[in-house]
């Protein structure tokens, strides 16, 4: 079954992805950072169970996994895939995930909070997003006794999730706001309104294949419909200056560009995961401007060409033998 | 401002502590601060910042020191950690913690979803209208000892839906 970065309809040409997370925990249990080995057993089982019982459709969908039943690589690829959290693949020990086949749902069981429910899905949907979550949030609400308290909402391990406990996000593309410098100065002001922006790949100043995730901050004094609409607002607002700027650009200058990234692609026999970040992200704005033609959506180059993905398909091995093998599978898929 | 202890660099870390009562402030460079014990210098994660923003208080832990029941946290366990250590921690030291969510959140007052359940158990606006109308009834019959007591009921009623 195809996964969030392999869409079958086309997506938004400048919103790649976006998430939902909902923190909740159960009362009566301390949070995770204080949790005993048997505590992550109960917290597993109760909501195991809680899910089990559902008779609604979206429950029977989902299946337990104990995560010390998975593999080192693939739960490392799991993160590449953005379907847990770094933290949660490096501390397995006793947690598991309840996951649906197309891994578009994911709850995680045991990160910094008992429950992290997400929902991932391609394109800008926010709404069915949360209505996922929402959904599986009130079969376990129904369920369990979830720790919650009528003044400061649902309670959670750090106090920067109470209240709705909801983080949305979207992962957008962004290249040409980048190009004209204008995203530090943007995300200095989006901040101003309680989200944040942050490069997707690499550290420091340019985000690698110019991909940025914008997010709500605040969880406490605002409904979950106000933050997401919010949210929404700003981020068509980006989406909205990018396409701007895209169509004011020199069709042959960016024809040239795209068409040699995918030439090197096509053609390259060593390639390293930033040259594959960088080519496949003015291949994702060549798809989007309709000058590149390319078989396949190029989010699927970039998660599938990530180091743990990788070795994944072609075993455990050094970064420079990495790059080769990269290079070929990216030739495949093209 | 100078730093008090080596009285070379600026003071960059104001400590303020309130001790039995008693204010003691103290204003430090930042490699004092962390020779005195008040920054830990290996740790800057964003752990580290948000304990900062509680703003306050490294008083060492005290056998009086009030801890969650269920838990065992201390209000300076959360304030190192910015972490509480489980739900009952925000019943417990709520009104220590409050400043800190309004400095985080700009609020202090939940407005999303609640869960089914709870609303069932704290929805008892049908049966405070129900004694409002009750109430009124006493009043015109001017039983008032008995409204006395149904007005204490609503009130009572009040003060739990409100929490």
């Amino acid at each position: 079954m195809s996964s969030w970065y392999e869409p079958i309809e086309p997506v938004n040409a400048v919103a790649v992805s976006t998430r939902i997370r909902l923190a909740r925990n159960i009362k009566g249990i301390p949070f995770p950072s204080k949790m005993t080995l048997e505590q992550f057993d109960k917290v597993n089982n109760l909501v195991r169970d809680a899910m089990a019982q559902s008779d609604l459709p979206i429950a029977k969908r989902l299946k337990y996994i104990s995560m010390e039943n998975v593999p080192e690589i693939e739960r490392f690829a799991m993160v590449e895939r953005h379907i847990i959290s770094k933290n949660f693949a490096s501390n397995y020990q006793n947690r598991a995930i309840i996951i649906s086949d197309d891994e578009r749902i994911c709850i995680m069981l045991g990160e910094e909070d008992h429950i992290r429910i997400q929902v991932l899905l391609e394109g800008l949907q926010f709404e069915k997003a949360y209505e996922i979550a929402e959904t599986i949030d009130s079969i376990l609400c129904n369920a369990l006794d979830i720790a919650y308290d009528n003044r400061i909402g649902f309670l959670t391990e750090c106090p920067t999730n109470l209240g709705t406990g909801l983080r949305a996000s979207a992962m957008l593309h962004l290249p040409m706001l980048e190009d004209r410098g204008e995203l530090r100065s943007l995300t200095e002001s989006i901040s101003k309104l309680g989200l944040t922006v942050r490069g997707m790949y690499g550290e420091g100043t340019k985000a690698l294949a110019s991909l940025y995730q914008i997010s709500n901050q605040v969880t406490l004094g605002i409904s979950e419909k106000n933050a997401i609409d919010n949210l929404k607002i700003i981020t068509n607002q980006l989406i909205d200056r990018e396409k701007e700027y895209r169509k004011q650009l020199n069709t042959l200058k960016i024809e040239d560009r795209c068409m040699r990234s995918y030439g090197i692609l096509k053609n390259a026999r060593i390639l390293t995961s930033a040259e594959l970040l960088s080519r496949a992200s003015d291949i994702l704005l060549g798809v989007s401007l309709g000058v590149v033609k390319c078989g396949i959506w190029p989010m699927k180059l970039i998660v599938e060409g990530q180091p743990y993905m990788l070795m994944k398909k072609v075993g455990e091995m050094p970064p420079d033998s990495r790059d080769i093998e990269r290079a070929t599978m990216i030739r495949n898929l093209l | 401002m100078l730093c008090e202890k080596c009285g070379v660099n600026n003071a960059t870390t104001h400590i303020r502590s309130i001790i039995n009562g008693e204010v003691c402030e103290k204003h430090l460079c930042s490699s004092c601060a962390v020779s005195e014990g008040y920054i830990d210098a290996k740790n800057n994660s964003l752990a580290q910042m948000l304990s900062n923003m509680f703003g306050d208080v490294i008083v060492p832990d005290e056998k009086k020191v009030m801890r969650c029941e269920c838990c065992g946290s201390s209000y300076n366990d959360i304030a190192k950690s910015g972490k509480c250590g489980c739900s009952e921690c925000y019943g417990t030291f709520y009104e220590q913690l409050l400043p800190y969510f309004k400095r985080l959140h700009g609020s202090v007052q939940h407005i999303g979803k609640k869960p089914e359940k709870i609303l069932i158990e704290t929805d008892f606006a049908p049966q405070i209208d129900e004694l409002r109308g009750y109430l009124k009834k006493l009043v015109d019959e001017e039983d008032y000892e008995q409204a006395a007591i149904v007005r204490d009921k609503i009130k009572s009623l009040e003060e739990d839906e409100s929490k």
